[in-house]
């Protein structure tokens, strides 16, 4: 029995399992050491905040998914916030433009300023000049407001 | 302190921890060493992996269960280790070889710390193309003689499955030397 499972054995099977491999000489003398020594520099390495960081990393994980969804939840309606801002500085200028001074005017100064018979600012303006005004695309309150000034 | 209980013991203790762990690598070094060269061939390669084994060792032994006996848990580690870093360095290599198995072919064949003949090169050769799980089992087979029931909770593995990879290693490795064995024959 014993001889047919050897001879059933594959060839290279029956020569003996020798290790071919060797180490440099005295490699296993100082094998302690030198791991010793890697494990010092290694725990030294080591930040001080890690522990507490792995500790409070699941904190850390379910406020910044918090965060990410408060973000994906708010994001269109900052949208309306952004529009809302940017409306209001495109208006900045336009309070501080010296057009708006007509608001300020009741009607009464205006049809004085119009037909009073006092030497019309207007009056010495050149036709010519007047024709570019009129083709410059300004209404007429800025051209109200360009004559005033 | 020679006894696998007492370094466990002592390692518990912080004023023992050190001195317990270098018990720990005395006793183990040589077999792991060993265990870790047959699958990554090289020795200054084995010599790093050795190295990271003991590290992970050292950093792991809070989470050591007594489940298992130090001697598994330790060669589980040092195979995991031993699998990581060739396939690191697969990845590495990957764009110049044709074949994975060709960086430990390479290995073999540059490494000046390798005593055997024409054919114990052969059988190395042959050894180092199986896939990596069938090597393992061979290497641990063939060479040391580790019995299945162990090797199963080494390598976390059903002894049906193990039987099996050794099986087939071995079919594999007929096959290689006996196709290249000629070629050096006179």
């Amino acid at each position: 029995m014993y001889k047919e499972e050897e001879n059933s054995k594959p060839e290279f099977m029956k020569r003996p399992g020798i290790n071919p491999f060797r180490t440099p000489d005295g490699y296993f003398d100082s094998i302690e050491d030198r791991i010793m020594k890697e494990i010092q520099l290694t725990e030294k390495k080591k930040p001080t905040s890690s522990k507490i960081f792995r500790i409070l990393k699941p904190a850390f994980g379910i406020a910044a998914s918090l965060t990410l969804v408060y973000f994906l939840a708010t994001y269109p309606f900052s949208k309306n916030t952004i529009n809302t801002k940017v409306s209001s500085t495109y208006s900045a200028p336009i309070k501080a433009d010296s057009s708006l001074n007509f608001l300020l005017i009741d009607e009464s100064t205006l049809v004085n300023a119009i037909f009073s018979d006092e030497k019309s600012p207007v009056a010495d303006i050149n036709p010519d000049e007047m024709l570019a005004y009129l083709s410059s695309g300004l209404n007429e309150v800025e051209i109200y407001s360009e004559i005033q000034n | 302190m020679t006894n696998d209980q007492q370094i466990l013991d002592c390692l518990k203790d912080p004023s023992t921890k050190e001195l317990a762990f270098r018990h720990l690598i005395s006793k183990y070094k040589e077999r792991l060493y060993w265990h870790i060269r047959k699958i990554v061939l090289n020795h200054d390669d084995t010599d790093d992996v050795l190295q990271n084994t003991f590290i992970k060792i050292w950093n792991g032994l809070d989470s050591f269960r007594a489940e298992s006996s130090l001697f598994t848990w330790l060669y589980r580690i040092a195979t995991n280790e031993s699998i990581t870093f060739l396939n690191q360095r697969k990845r590495k290599m990957m764009s110049s070889l044709t074949d994975e198995n060709e960086y430990l072919v390479n290995n073999l064949e540059s490494d000046t710390y390798f005593d055997g003949d024409q054919w114990q090169m052969l059988l190395q050769k042959a050894i180092a193309i199986l896939p990596d799980k069938q090597r393992i089992v061979f290497n641990m087979k063939y060479f040391d003689e580790i019995k299945y029931g162990e090797m199963s909770e080494i390598l976390e593995t059903s002894v049906g499955a193990l039987k099996a990879s050794y099986h087939h290693a071995v079919k594999k490795v007929e096959e290689y030397v006996k196709s290249h064995e000629t070629r050096f024959e006179p």
